[in-house]
């Protein structure tokens, strides 16, 4: 027993030695984080403290002792950048040097420290808690570096999913651009589930396009229209022939008959006004000046066939029925005079006549350019009798910025390993990084690319907690049914309006309260010959050559059912006093700055000269009081009128334009001015 | 020392600056691609940000560049400023002022409104920024 308890001496130096190597780690230790840097850090921001505070700011100041760390469990961060970032949220740091320095801007206020942490929006390594490891630079042992502030934005789209979100506009330049140029076609994209993107269908492509255009279109839309929304899908010549011969052969519906039509009587000057006078502009450019909602139409002589064009004016919708273009109504005249000066007026001079449509028989060429139109999915965006559209051709993006970039490819560039860089390269250029590629190219400047990869960096694979995520829910789709609601097709209201929500946002001006904002017989006038309200604005409502019946229908629909009670219940009623304390108040808020009245003023805003003809008094004092509230972004300020203020305003400008005095005109926007 | 000792040497040395070769800094094209476009505008981010809503709510009047020339500078009386020549822009609490309350609160016309209202205090500070960056300019 005795021998048993006695350990044999090499046990004792084993001990021996493990007790110092324990006292060795444990001093080891022990300095080592003595001298970690955020003590340092900690004690220079306490003497840093003592010079920015005066004594009695101090003691109530909690000292900074020991690390400190956001933990948010919803997101499964821990952010110890505090520990050495002090002064992050306290204003008296504004000039102090870095890492104390306060926050700029007031994104704090919006986003406290305590409820967002700091690498929700600049990445980095959260529970790091010196320089290097924290990942303020890319380097070795850094997985997630922080992001450098030209690409912050697309860590605010990890949570704003709104596609206009306020406030980083490079994120939604990138969001816009993916929109627009029709990303979603061929991928999924989370967030942009309510945007569709179709191009035109193809079913009468024969009677519509002559076929040199059509193979120059093929090789690359971009040299024939530089602001074509389709990319170039790099065709070999082989593809570029049985395409055309698919396309040449398709001919589902002939183009509207334009029997009785004298071409050769056909006055291109009354053309020419015409093209003006629909405000043609509004949606279709022609030499780069111009909307774009439409086609552009430079060289529309060179691309389309006489009798297809003299149809699609006549009606654009018999054909494409998604199209976003409204039907006037004009006389066949009239129609053939329009076709004609586009014709004559947008082609390449001294180009060739239009030759006769050829039948295309070739039927081994017809079924290549078949087989061609599905494998490249152009039924992404078009619609072609015959080919039935069997889902998205690209891969889904989502979590696509959640990557693993080592497992990425770059084409062998020497760029860092990033889901960015990754992103960047694929959209600018698909096909050169090492593996063939379907998508096409679409040619966009570096900058433009750099937008759209903060736009798709957006998309993390692990999906936030619905309580952190921004975003309005889709709109219900708006379909109005009657009379009115066939004359809501026929005129497209809902490509430049927004009712409900949905519609298009050309127009500022949402229809939602419009019964409530305008008399009834202006609305009626301005339906049939719709004038210029701000004539600073370029895109203007077409002169539809409505019928009055047409219009009256409409402005008795708005009447009926475009309502805002809020604005139809103010009191009307105005005194003399008021009207004169309202014009007093016009003069010194310097509305004459961006308004005219009576030939004096700005172009800025609205003419005012007939306001009390024009709007309702509930729709003018309620958009003084809070013209945000009703179209966000507006040039028309906010000066925090008080009611009577506000109402002294709109007395005064309910009299103008108007022959009667207040007291009858305020009977008249009471009840009078509703047929 | 032998020639072998020195040929050694020499393949250490070369191998070693190999490696520091091929640890030079990686490119970051889509980064780099929009600070090209900042420094093309001679902009920092937030001067940028500032420069958006200069173009949307002052441009009008104070024209794209600032010098009091916008479309509608024409029609206003007293004139427009030219604020890149501005003394008063290199006070930025006046600057901020001016655009929240709008020029007749530091007693001048009222041909410039209040935006107090209408944008966030960020958004005043971007505008503060790019407003002086304008002056700076000239």
């Amino acid at each position: 027993m005795r021998d048993a308890q006695l350990a044999p001496p090499r046990f004792h130096v084993a001990f021996a030695a493990l007790g110092l190597a324990y006292l060795a780690i444990f001093s080891w230790v022990f300095f080592r984080e003595q001298g970690a840097e955020w003590r340092a850090a900690q004690a220079r921001f306490r003497k840093l403290e003592a010079t920015v505070k005066n004594p009695h700011q101090l003691a109530q100041s909690a000292r900074a002792a020991g690390v400190r760390q956001v933990w948010l469990p919803d997101l499964g961060r821990v952010d110890r950048c505090t520990t050495c970032h002090l002064g992050v949220d306290d204003p008296a740091f504004a000039s102090a040097p870095a890492p104390f320095r306060s926050h700029p801007g007031t994104w704090l206020a919006t986003h406290p420290v305590e409820r967002y942490g700091c690498t929700v929006c600049h990445d980095g390594q959260g529970p790091a808690t010196d320089y290097a490891h924290a990942g303020h630079q890319p380097g070795p042992g850094v997985e997630r570096a922080m992001r450098p502030l030209e690409t912050i934005e697309a860590n605010c789209g990890a949570c704003h999913r709104s596609l206009e979100p306020k406030d980083a506009p490079r994120l939604a330049e990138g969001r816009r651009l993916v929109v627009e140029s029709g990303c979603v076609a061929c991928h999924d994209i989370p967030g942009f589930e309510t945007v569709s993107f179709r191009g035109p269908a193809l079913d009468s492509l024969g009677y519509k396009v002559r076929p040199e255009w059509l193979e120059a279109w093929l090789k690359d839309p971009k040299s024939t229209l530089a602001n074509s929304r389709m990319g170039n899908f790099r065709l070999s010549p082989a593809e570029i022939s049985s395409l055309r011969a698919l396309l040449l052969s398709q001919k589902t519906l002939a183009p509207l008959e334009p029997s009785g039509v004298d071409w050769k009587k056909a006055d291109t000057e009354k053309g020419r006004a015409l093209f003006g006078e629909l405000r043609c502009v509004s949606c279709h450019a022609v030499n780069g000046r111009g909307g774009t909602m439409g086609p552009e139409l430079t060289r529309i002589g060179d691309k389309v066939r006489r009798d297809w064009l003299f149809g699609y004016l006549k009606d654009p919708h018999r054909e494409q029925p998604e199209t976003a273009m409204l039907q006037y109504r004009l006389t066949d005249t009239e129609v053939r005079d329009l076709t004609a000066f586009l014709l004559d007026e947008y082609r390449t001079p001294g180009g060739e006549a239009e030759g006769a449509p050829a039948p295309y028989q070739d039927a081994h060429a017809v079924a290549e350019g078949r087989s061609v139109f599905v494998k490249r999915g152009c039924y992404g965006c078009h619609q072609l009798a015959g080919v039935r559209e069997t889902g998205k051709i690209g891969p889904s993006l989502a979590g696509v910025a959640d990557r693993d970039p080592e497992q990425l490819p770059y084409g062998g560039k020497a760029v860092r390993r990033t889901a960015d860089n990754y992103i960047f390269l694929k959209v600018q250029q698909p096909d050169a990084l090492g593996a063939p590629s379907l998508m096409p190219t679409f040619s966009f400047t570096p900058a433009q690319a750099a937008t759209i990869t903060m736009a798709l960096a957006s998309l993390r694979k692990a999906d936030l907690p619905a309580s952190r995520v921004v975003k309005k829910a889709p709109p219900p789709p708006y379909r109005p049914e009657g009379r009115f609601g066939e004359l809501v097709v026929r005129y497209r209201c809902l490509s430049c309006h927004r009712i409900g929500g949905s519609g298009g946002d050309l127009s500022t001006v949402p229809l939602d309260r419009i019964g409530s904002q305008l008399q009834h017989d202006y609305l009626v006038d301005y339906l049939l010959n719709p004038g210029a309200v701000r004539v600073s604005v370029e895109a203007r409502m077409p002169v539809f050559h409505m019928l009055k019946e047409e219009a009256k229908t409409i402005a008795d629909h708005a009447a009926e059912v475009f309502l805002d009670d809020e604005l139809d219940r103010y009191d009307a009623h105005f005194t003399a006093a008021e009207a004169g304390r309202g014009e007093q108040h016009y003069r010194q808020l310097g509305c004459v700055g961006c308004h005219q009245l009576n030939l004096q003023g700005g172009y800025v805003g609205p003419d005012l000269t007939n306001t009390g003809k024009r709007l309702r008094p509930g729709w003018i004092a309620a958009w003084l009081m809070a013209p945000n509230r009703y179209k966000p972004g507006t040039l028309q300020p906010d000066y925090g009128l008080s009611a009577a203020d506000a109402r002294a305003l709109t007395a005064y400008l309910s009299g103008l334009g108007s022959s009667r005095n207040a007291t009858a005109r305020a009977a008249i926007a009471r009840g009078g001015a509703r047929p | 020392m032998t020639a072998r000792h020195v040929a050694a040497a020499l393949v250490v040395l070369a191998a070693a600056g190999c490696r520091r070769q091929a640890a030079a800094p990686l490119a970051d094209p889509s980064l780099e691609a929009l600070r090209a476009e900042d420094q093309a505008a001679g902009l920092t981010y937030a001067q940028g940000q500032g420069k958006h809503l200069f173009d949307h709510y002052c441009a009008t009047c104070h024209g794209d560049e600032g010098k009091g020339d916008g479309q509608n500078a024409s029609n206003l009386n007293p004139p427009v400023p030219d604020l890149t020549t501005s003394k008063s822009l290199a006070d930025p609490a006046y600057v901020r002022r001016v655009i929240a309350e709008g020029s007749a609160a530091v007693g001048r016309s009222p041909l410039s409104p209040p935006w107090g209202r209408s944008l966030s205090p960020q958004e005043i500070e971007y505008l503060t920024l790019y407003c002086q960056r304008l002056a700076v300019r000239k």
